[in-house]
């Protein structure tokens, strides 16, 4: 596909002849390939549904989809109003006031539309689908943006690149229903509209950019990003020098009405005003009213006296700014800076002092190998097209910049924003191509140049190339580009395919005869809990599987993916961390009916509760009631984690380690092992024979990956 | 007081019965075959009566005697020109049929079968895992009957040997999985004697809670069918834990836990898909058996005593198999409910049946009592004004009901257009809207144009 980009915009469209003119020619060539790329952005996103099912993936996309059903249902009112019964016993939660709700609106809007055309698709295809459809008009709006910035040949290329980019599949694969997933085009949609009003001045495309704007605010928390990139731009325009009357009017439409805008959603209420992280848009703001103002007294009055006023102000300003901010940081008004913030510029910070934080993997910094992993050849291409754009600055090419260099400094802290890094890197990559191929594909033509050129345009433009170079050189230059783009298009089939097209739900595994094994343990689980537990039941779990029991089994849970409420994690990670009495007293406290745990063991699947485990301990150790749980109480006399009979007792014994083991120790795991042999540790367990006192067995999956048990209620008197 | 009523009543009625009717029939010869071997009871009784006074017997009152009777039907074998009438009124509180014979003649001898369910419950009610299910009849020893008795006999066949008791009354014998009871000589008219049997059965005593079925029908050429089954193990319940440490090292497959079951699909069906809420249950295999596909079904986990799953399982059909038609005339003739497992239960069934847009003067008849429910109307793809559907449900069915219902209606060939030409006409609309828009110019400011 790439390749066909790469090679074909000047050599296809020279050679047709024919009926149609020169600009028609173009015309349906650009259309032609756009409308692939945009056919193979979805296309190629499809890995999983063809492999498996149409069935959303992971922990966080099936909380978005349970409150599309609910939107979809119920309306908007209901929606907005709805207080969540189901997460977070004893205190429940304000789904309305918590959430993006931009990802939900969007489903629900567009399953309504279809449903009035009589297209009765079930929501959860809409759900599913929903992000593969958002990355095809990523694709149409990356080559816009492009096109405005560049060119229209480095717009079809940046266009080609990010329909396959695997940073932007990971977060877009049909199913993984998330707000990333729209989120992304919004960014790029207020990108391009602002690069718009940046070029045009008008106060109808900042006006159009701010609409984009707050789409993005009530799609991803992300937003901030965006919020604090564009006023960047304003102020390097200022320092440079190239700020004008087109800018002024872009930013302050924009900023007024996207705050005002941005306030709406409740979920962001104030903050735009308050929060540090609003505090750059803001002063940018104040600044561009200061230097117009400047640039104002400057045309009107004598330069010494310019001079002097101007000094009185910028000291007085500066000082009241200083000082209405220390004041309002000290009263609370203005938020402190929150934990996420501190990780993006200290990496370090949030595993120093929150354990909640650092336990994602999402929130680990990025390692060198998945920047190639993830964007492969562009990261090459990157620094070529950062060249290309300073080597002819313009306004909207700054911009450009600013964004890649800013957004590789935070894909490197967090790997999570290698999302937000993806887009601009085939931005700079399709300028770069673009560049190079057009100086040399011009030689390549001229060396074959015995065919007579019909158009004059195409005359026209032989004959502009002076100083070209060799044709041979130029045909070797043009065979290393357009193999470099077939590999980045295998390898990014291959990542595709490998790494971000499992659903996680349903897991796949090779048996020894080459047959596909499916594990559908999870789902076996929460439909058991669905189908065979009271109505009312609370189940307890680590916080990763909350939102899909909500989801999939319909029953009460204490913690979920939405971690707002650390003590109430810790409680449940001290239930899981104690010994069986004690954890009982905690279980008869938080009302719990059944507990829920994850365990790999007998499949050797790895990310289990286990191996979670001290993350747990970490994060019930943090708070006042747990200070009686210490890690290194679960730690072997040599240091380790070990599950075995070198293992601490306090491990041994406690609460997740017997629900995990319970009656493993008879089990045959692997030829030529011992009973109880755990295959993710490769150790045979430490303690075999146990009974459990204050909990039964209630269910346990195929694989034994889900295991469910039931607290007993209390003993009856004088029994 | 009630008590007192009742007997009144109950008196009443014998008074009735005996004084105005046919006293004069008796059964020279009852045989009745009790299976209890799954959780239904089938009953086979055949039956030889005679009028004593040589009068034709034109008609012979059956009395049903046991609760939840969900089928019965007179045996195919004997003689033709011979009807069952359902009759109003209960007698002795038990509901009867009427058999109505063409041609009279002093003696009659016909079979009567029927199909009964949740007559046989689990006792004790809770088992634990490893434990066998066992179960109790409570049933009658005596054939029930408004009249006399000559001669009767009762074989019972049971799921096992293991039989834990069993009402004696002599004479009887007891095989390994059968008990023979009687020879009974000379039984009173509507004597009464229970017959209690306790014994293990540990075949699948699955019930379906509820069915919706629906047919689509499309003139295309396919009839798409989606059954919605709600499902629960009505057997023993599960007391204590559940191991599956204990459930894997066992791997009996005579366990009353209910680990797949078997459903029979036409031959012709095609793109079957087996799927609850959660997505699709994958682990099902499909064969296909000389002139129907079995499809092994397993639930996501497998069903003890007291519990419940619920999925869809939806399949398509040729609908040239089904469909008949002579002009603007169409008939379509299809199985009301289908097999869903061996001795299948069916608490409430829901039929739906959506009809392609159009159709008119829709007639619809079954071959069993059913209850109408008021038609809908359904729009869905490329719909206008949208498809009727016709909905019925019926209670208490079993396999037996298995048979076809027909329905008639008719529809204008020409409406077949309508489809394709909403489509062409809507792709048609929207080109020349894009040429009309193109072409136009919207600006409220005039700007020069460079061409």
């Amino acid at each position: 596909m790439a390749v066909d980009i790469g090679g074909g915009v000047g050599s296809v469209a020279s050679r047709a002849k024919g009926l149609l003119t020169w600009e028609k020619q173009e015309h349906l060539l650009r259309l032609v390939i756009l409308i692939l790329a945009a056919v193979l952005s979805f296309a190629t996103r499809l890995f999983s549904v063809l492999r498996f099912e149409s069935v959303i993936h992971e922990f966080d996309p099936y909380f978005n989809y349970r409150t599309t059903r609910f939107l979809a249902e119920q309306g908007f009112y209901k929606f907005h109003n709805w207080f969540d019964e189901r997460a977070w016993y004893p205190l429940g939660r304000i789904i309305g006031g918590t959430i993006y709700p931009g990802l939900m609106l969007t489903s629900a809007a567009l399953y309504r539309i279809m449903w009035l055309l009589n297209i009765t698709i079930d929501i959860r295809n809409v759900c599913v689908f929903l992000a593969p459809f958002f990355s095809s008009l990523t694709v149409l709006v990356t080559y816009a943006l492009t096109k405005e910035i560049h060119s229209t040949g480095a717009g079809l290329v940046a266009a080609a690149l990010i329909s396959i980019v695997p940073g932007y599949i990971s977060r877009s694969v049909a199913g993984s229903y998330d707000n990333e997933g729209i989120a992304i085009f919004c960014m790029l949609f207020t990108y391009y509209l602002w690069i718009k009003a940046v070029k045009t001045g008008t106060i109808f495309w900042s006006a159009m950019s701010a609409l984009a704007y707050f789409y993005m605010v009530s799609s991803w928390g992300g937003y901030v990003f965006l919020i604090n990139l564009i006023p960047l731009h304003v102020l390097a325009l200022m320092i440079t020098g190239r700020f004008s009357h087109r800018i002024y009017i872009a930013y302050s439409t924009l900023y007024c009405v996207g705050t005002i805008l941005s306030m709406q959603i409740s979920f962001v209420g104030f903050q735009p005003i308050q929060s540090s992280e609003h505090m750059l848009a803001l002063g940018v703001f104040g600044l561009c009213q200061i230097h117009a103002f400047v640039d104002y007294l400057r045309s009107r009055i004598p330069k010494d006296h310019f001079e002097l006023l101007f000094k009185t102000l910028v000291s007085s300003m500066l000082t009241l700014v200083l000082v209405v901010g220390t004041l309002l940081t000290i009263t609370g008004k203005v938020s402190p800076w929150t934990g996420r913030f501190y990780s993006l510029l200290d990496p370090s910070y949030a595993k120093n002092h929150i354990p909640i934080i650092a336990s994602v993997s999402e929130h680990q910094p990025t390692s060198w190998s998945s920047f190639y992993f993830d964007l492969q050849i562009l990261v090459f291409l990157f620094p070529a097209g950062l060249y290309f754009c300073f080597s002819k600055l313009t306004d909207s090419n700054i911009f450009i910049i600013l964004y890649g260099v800013t957004s590789i400094y935070f894909a490197g802290v967090m790997v999570r924003l290698m999302l937000v890094l993806a887009p601009v890197m085939c931005v700079l990559s399709g300028i770069a191509i673009s560049h190079l191929l057009a100086k040399y594909i011009k030689s390549v033509d001229a060396g074959g140049a015995a065919k007579p050129t019909d158009s004059k345009r195409h005359h026209k433009k032989l004959e502009q190339q002076t100083g070209g170079v060799k044709s041979e050189v130029a045909i070797g230059f043009v065979g290393i580009i357009t193999m470099m783009l077939i590999v980045y298009t295998l390898h990014c089939t291959w990542v595709t395919s490998e790494a971000y097209s499992s659903p996680s739900i349903v897991l796949s595994a090779r048996s020894h005869d080459g047959g596909r094994i499916i594990f559908d343990d999870f789902r076996e689980a929460y439909y058991w809990l669905q189908m065979n537990t009271p109505e009312d039941a609370r189940i307890m779990s680590w916080w990763d599987y909350g939102y899909q029991i909500t989801a999939m089994a319909n029953r009460t849970i204490l913690v979920d993916n939405n971690t707002w409420n650390n003590t109430h994690i810790s409680r449940v990670g001290q239930a899981m961390a104690s010994s069986e009495e004690k954890a009982y007293e905690i279980m008869r406290e938080l009302d719990v009916d059944y507990v829920l745990v994850i365990f790999g063991g007998l499949t050797g699947y790895s990310s289990d509760d286990i191996n979670k485990f001290l993350w747990m301990v970490r994060i019930g150790g943090s708070t006042d009631r747990g200070a009686h749980i210490k890690e290194k109480d679960y730690y072997a006399a040599n240091g380790e984690f070990r599950v075995d009979k070198e293992g601490s007792p306090t491990l041994l014994n406690c609460l997740m380690y017997k629900m995990c083991y319970y009656r493993f120790g008879q089990m045959y795991t692997e030829g030529g092992k011992a009973q109880g042999y755990d295959r993710v540790r490769a150790a045979e367990i430490g303690n075999k024979d146990f009974e459990l006192d204050v909990l039964e067995e209630a269910y346990t999956t195929e694989h034994w990956l889900v295991r469910i048990y039931k607290v007993k209620d209390l003993p009856n008197r004088g029994v | 007081m009630f008590k007192i009523l009742y007997l009144f009543f109950f008196a009443l009625q014998c008074l009735l019965c005996t004084s105005s009717t046919n006293a004069e029939i008796i059964n020279t010869n009852v045989e009745r075959l009790l299976d209890l071997s799954s959780q239904l009871v089938k009953t086979t009784i055949k039956i030889s009566a005679e009028e004593t006074t040589g009068k034709p017997i034109t008609e012979y009152v059956f009395l049903v005697g046991e609760p939840n009777l969900s089928f019965i039907s007179l045996k195919d074998d004997t003689e033709k020109n011979i009807q069952l009438r359902k009759n109003k009124e209960l007698i002795n509180g038990e509901q009867s049929y009427t058999i109505i014979f063409a041609k009279g003649s002093p003696k009659k001898s016909f079979a009567i079968e029927t199909v009964s369910s949740k007559n046989i419950r689990p006792h004790p009610e809770e088992i634990e895992q490893n434990d066998k299910q066992l179960v109790r009849y409570n049933g009658r020893l005596y054939v029930y009957s408004k009249y006399k008795t000559v001669v009767q006999k009762t074989n019972v066949k049971l799921s096992s040997a293991n039989i834990l008791s069993h009402t004696q009354v002599k004479p009887y014998t007891v095989g390994s999985n059968k008990i023979n009871l009687g020879p009974y000589e000379d039984v009173e008219a509507l004597s009464e004697q229970e017959l209690v049997i306790h014994y293990e059965n540990q075949t699948p005593f699955l019930t379906v809670n509820a069915l919706e079925r629906t047919i689509e029908l499309s003139h295309w050429g396919n009839i798409a069918i989606k059954e919605e089954i709600q499902l629960t193990h009505a057997g023993a319940k599960l007391k204590g834990s559940f191991s599956r440490y204990d459930f894997q090292k066992e791997g009996r497959s005579d366990h009353s836990a209910v680990k797949s079951y078997k459903t029979y699909l036409p031959a012709s069906a095609s793109g079957v898909y087996y799927r609850d809420t959660n997505g699709n249950i994958s682990t099902s295999n499909m064969n296909l058996v000389r002139d129907f596909i079995e499809l092994e079904l397993r639930p996501r986990f497998p069903l003890f005593g007291g519990w419940k799953t619920k999925y869809t399982l939806g399949y398509n059909v040729p609908s040239y198999e089904y469909m008949y038609n002579d002009g603007n005339k169409y008939q379509l003739k299809m199985h009301l409910i289908d097999h869903i497992y061996d001795n299948m239960v069916i608490d409430e069934a829901v039929i739906k049946i959506i009809l392609p847009e159009g159709c008119t003067n829709v007639q619809f008849s079954t071959p069993y009592q059913i209850s109408r429910r008021p038609n809908q109307l359904v729009h869905t793809y490329l719909d206008t004004i949208g498809r009727p559907v016709v909905t019925f449900s019926k209670s208490n069915l079993v396999e037996s009901h298995i048979s076809d219902f027909t329905l008639n209606y008719s529809f204008e060939k020409v409406s077949l257009l309508q489809e394709p030409l909403l489509v062409s006409g809507f792709i048609y609309v929207i080109f020349l809207f894009t040429i009309v828009l193109l072409r136009l110019d919207f600006s409220i400011t005039s700007h020069s144009h460079k061409e």
